[in-house]
């Protein structure tokens, strides 16, 4: 980076490089390229970012991969980690044996690799280094137990290796769709207890004397406290799209 | 079955790419390659509500990229026999050398599909034909095999073709359709507020605003008011 | 493993917040830099005099107390017109280059925050014009009026033996309308002729302070301000998060410019002028209390965590009764045990809320264990904290004459020292004051620092207990009470490396 151009004040460059590293994204070039075309951000739809990371494993290693996820799912202490984290909309691992990239037509070149591929796709909230953290500080074993068997895996402490890794091997988003971009993991989640709740309270007590609905209603948003959030748009990526424009 | 969890279902579709290059008209000079121009498309699509996903019924989150290449992992890092390597290097530089990573490289590159669906993934599929066909032929036009696709159905087998089972499908939010989960956000979003308003109020005037609240927001009428989706402003 | 620091080598307020110390009157000074050498000059005039982290007493291995302090700190364009060499400048962290000004979206500082309704001398910083660029800043805290006033003119003696090397900026706000004052002064709150530890809001401030390995003074302190262990007890943060070129809690050296002698001990701070709206504060404290249940000064305690009185914690008091009793206790108890009662708590018996509400101040800017939701979910508790901790500093300015007014001279200068700017300031700004997602609350903000606007009306829901008969308190269009008036991000760097900074001998390679 040219130290003079902060001087030169380009406020054009800046405010994407802002927004990159407000959010960790992975590409200066690519963030830069965005906001020149006026874009926003590639990765983020709303409140949620789209991580995409491509690996080499050893072709013999997918078994015990997939025996290690079968296991991860089954231990209760991972999947309380990531549970709580509840950072996660949905987040997937896909392996990719070396000859299993799709063949569609006999003309197609067949794929000659030395190494199969691990793909992890995660739709998540907050910032990229938030994520990336929270896994590091939370569930730093569970994290090592997905990663672990693939080329060159550092560790996920310390963290800047295990940063670097990860950017290494993100892969930018084209097009990303989020079907409720104000709303976060936990806004999903308890939008669901709410409406359940809302509906149950209006069965058993809609109708009942004013005083017992009172009572009735005051217990109905004791037991919402955590669910009455507002929601709206994502403050970060909304005042930096206005920053675009300085 | 790796690919679902509950009625959430992770689809994960790798298309190859043709190789070759769209003429630029004028003959002079190279043109834009099929993939990139894959990707100039999807670069190009609405965003948000706007996006041509928003019409496909079921659909939670999605994504898609081009797949140029894999890489070359130049990074250090541990390795499993590298302890090993070292120390038949004291007996031939051939193995520092075959303890460094391999260069692998795809001889085609994939448009990249990668979706969280609820409920039948072919009926999904063919929801998305009938919502957005053209835009999927705009997209997966230049795709090796797409030209067998003519209708819904062989859109749904070709992407069958095209599929890569999940080893893990994490759901962190749930399973629930999308109308319900829009319509949980819309009633989470308009409860809070009705409940910020009115408090205080006296138990009879309570109940009747409450009554009004029920009726303006229809809970159990998944067609009744409620967010729309990629609805992106309150 | 007891870690010990170099403490003649770190600025003393690194260590120690002052005003703790019975220095209850600070002025602070900004330079513009005109020419490197005569300001390199300056720089190590001043530094003969940069009161340092070592113990006060009389001791072995102590200094007498001074009657004044000095420190100094840099911003980037500062550090350029010190002309540090350009390899050591381009390893300082991309936010730190930018500044603070330029990083107002991800902070929020819009509308009444934005930068063109700052003080004239942040306003005018890093624009047009390069003499008006903040280069460097020099406290002076001082334990009375006097010993303020004479150690400023000692600073304004240095510089004209500068003879024009350094330039002292104008353009602070003060009392009556003044625009141009050429320092920022600051002193404790007074009642009565005697020095209270609060703010203009009423509330007591200054409690809470990080503990950290290597850090000196009483090892019980660590109860309630280092991290929270899974065994329950209580253990230092990592030295790293809070010095450059230490461990740190990812296991590694913070992200450092070069040669390590530039960076190690040093750290960064972040300045920042904060206006209260007393008027609107109190009005909207009256509107929203009237129908509440507890009464005003418990909703007081609701917005903050801590009663305003005696800054009492809302987890150990959470009522009225609890918290008379709280206070007969504190007022039989000795000066430890006191530190104790207001700082030795935790979340543990509140994961609801109920008695400090999720949007609190306290509960936002450090959360302690309160974000595993689910015990033992995390490798340690306070896993999503530990990395976001911030050193406090600073003091109250200007005095209150109309509490029913916002416009008068009256806020606070908030200085917070971390490794990383990035990861600690700005993530706790942007994620934790101005956005609620990690505490279950969508997009609520947190009530007293948060940058409440129109067109998305602020609510916050002050929690109730869930086996009682009460419901949870709704606060609506809550308004904006704090206001940034300017600030930047400055590195106070240790004292060898001021020392070289001084001779220009910085060399990275």
């Amino acid at each position: 980076m040219d130290v003079s151009l902060v001087e030169d004040g380009e406020e054009a460059r800046f405010s994407g490089m802002q927004i990159a590293l407000s959010l960790g994204a992975c590409c200066y070039k690519e963030i830069l390229s965005h906001c020149n075309k006026g874009r926003s951000m590639s990765n983020i739809a709303g409140k949620a970012y789209a991580m995409n990371v491509i690996t080499p494993v050893r072709g013999y290693m997918t078994w015990i991969n997939k025996l290690i996820f079968w296991v991860a799912l089954k231990k209760p202490s991972t999947l309380k980690g990531l549970i709580t984290l509840s950072l996660i909309h949905y987040a997937r691992w896909v392996i990719i044996g070396r000859k299993q990239f799709p063949h569609l037509a006999e003309d197609q070149p067949k794929e000659d690799l030395h190494y199969a591929y691990m793909l992890f796709f995660s739709n998540f909230n907050g910032s990229w280094a938030q994520y990336v953290d929270s896994f590091t500080f939370a569930i730093p074993a569970g994290l090592d137990l997905f990663w672990k068997w693939n080329i060159r895996y550092p560790k996920s402490v310390p963290l800047t290796s295990f940063h670097s890794y990860i950017q290494f091997n993100q892969i930018q988003t084209d097009h990303y769709y989020n079907a409720y971009p104000m709303a976060s993991a936990n806004d999903v989640k308890s939008a669901k207890a709410l409406k359940a709740a809302l509906i149950d309270f209006d069965a058993r007590h809609g109708d009942a004397p004013p005083d017992e609905f009172l009572k009735q209603y005051n217990g109905l948003l004791r037991s919402l406290q955590h669910d009455l959030g507002t929601m709206q748009p994502l403050p970060i990526v909304s005042l930096a799209a206005q920053a675009r424009g300085d | 079955m790796a690919n679902t969890s509950g009625n959430a279902y992770a689809l994960t579709c790798l298309s190859p790419i043709r190789k070759g290059c769209i003429e630029d008209g004028s003959g002079v000079g190279t043109g834009t390659a099929y993939s990139d121009d894959v990707r100039h498309r999807l670069q190009t699509w609405g965003l948000l509500e706007h996006s041509p996903m928003a019409k496909v019924p079921q659909t939670y989150l999605c994504r898609y990229f081009v797949l140029d290449d894999v890489y070359y992992q130049s990074l250090s890092g541990p390795d499993f026999f590298s302890t090993m390597y070292d120390i038949l290097s004291f007996f031939s530089d051939r193995f520092r050398e075959m303890a460094l990573p391999r260069e692998d490289h795809l001889k085609s590159k994939y448009l990249v599909f990668s979706c969280n669906l609820h409920g039948d993934v072919d009926a999904y599929l063919r929801g998305m034909w009938h919502a957005i066909e053209e835009d999927i032929r705009r997209i997966w036009g230049y795709c090796y095999g797409f030209e067998q696709v003519r209708d819904a159905d062989s859109f749904a087998a070709y992407v069958r073709k095209c599929q890569l089972k999940a080893s893990l499908f994490f759901v962190g939010s749930n399973d629930d359709p999308l109308p319900e989960q829009l319509k949980a956000l819309y009633l989470k979003q308009e409860f809070s507020r009705f409940a910020v308003e009115h408090q205080g109020l006296p138990a009879t005037e309570l109940q009747q605003a409450y009554r009004a609240f029920m009726q303006r927001v229809q809970p159990l009428n998944l067609a009744g008011p409620s967010w729309q989706p990629g609805q992106s402003t309150p | 493993m007891t870690k010990q620091l170099d403490l003649p080598d770190i600025q003393g307020n690194v260590v120690r917040a002052y005003g703790r110390f019975n220095f209850p009157f600070a002025r602070y000074v900004f330079f513009n830099i005109r020419d490197g050498r005569r300001g390199r000059a300056f720089v190590g005039a001043v530094t003969e005099q940069v009161t340092t982290a070592q113990r006060w007493g009389l001791g072995p291995d102590e200094i007498p107390k001074p009657p004044s302090t000095v420190n100094v700190a840099f911003t980037y364009p500062g550090m350029k017109a010190l002309e540090l060499p350009r390899a050591s400048l381009v390893g300082f962290p991309m936010e730190f280059i930018m500044g603070m000004k330029k990083r107002k979206d991800i902070l929020g500082d819009d509308l009444q925050s934005a930068p063109e309704r700052w003080d004239p001398v942040w306003r005018d910083s890093r624009e047009h014009d390069r003499h008006k660029d903040v280069h460097m800043w020099i406290s002076i805290n001082g334990q009375s009026k006097a010993d303020v006033e004479q150690r400023y003119e000692w600073l304004q003696q240095l510089v004209a033996h500068s003879a024009g090397g350094v330039a002292i900026l104008s353009g602070h706000r003060g009392d009556d309308g003044a625009e141009h004052l050429p320092f920022q002064d600051l002193h404790v709150v007074f009642e009565n002729g005697k020095p209270t530890p609060k703010e203009h809001f009423g509330y007591t401030d200054g409690i809470g302070d990080p503990v950290f390995e290597g850090l000196p003074g009483n090892p019980e302190r660590v109860t309630g301000r280092g991290k929270q262990m899974k065994d329950g007890s209580w253990a230092p943060l990592a030295t790293g998060e809070f010095l450059l070129g230490h461990r740190d809690e990812a296991d590694e050296y913070p992200i450092a410019p070069s040669p390590q002698l530039l960076s190690r001990n040093g750290t960064f701070m972040v300045y920042r002028k904060l206006h209260e709206n007393v008027g609107t504060f109190n009005a909207f404290l009256d509107r929203a209390s009237r129908n509440y249940p507890g009464g005003k000064e418990l909703l007081a305690a609701k917005f903050v965590g801590r009663w305003r009185d005696n800054g009492a914690p809302l987890v150990s008091a959470p009522d009225a009764a609890s918290k008379a009793a709280w206070d007969e206790k504190f007022a039989q108890a000795d000066r430890r045990e006191r530190d104790r009662m207001l700082s030795g708590f935790t979340y543990d018996n509140d994961m609801q809320g109920a008695k400090c509400p999720f949007s609190a101040h306290l509960r936002r800017i450090n959360p302690r264990a309160a974000l595993e939701f689910t015990p033992d979910a995390f490798n340690t508790p306070g896993a999503l904290t530990n990395r976001r901790r911030l050193i406090r500093r600073g003091l109250p300015y200007g005095e209150v004459k109309d509490p029913t007014r916002d416009d008068g001279n009256h806020g606070i200068v908030i200085m917070m020292l971390n490794a990383s700017i990035l990861r600690q300031f700005e993530f706790v700004q942007q994620q934790w004051i101005n956005y609620g997602n990690d505490f279950k609350a969508a997009n609520d903000k947190e009530i007293i620092l948060g940058n409440h606007n129109d067109q998305y009306p602020s609510k916050a829901v002050i929690q109730s207990d869930p086996d009682g008969d009460g419901a949870p308190y709704f606060l609506a269009n809550i308004p904006r009470m704090v206001e940034t008036r300017g600030g930047d991000y400055f590195f106070i760097p240790s004292m060898t490396a001021l020392r070289m900074i001084a001779k220009g001998i910085v060399d990275p390679t």
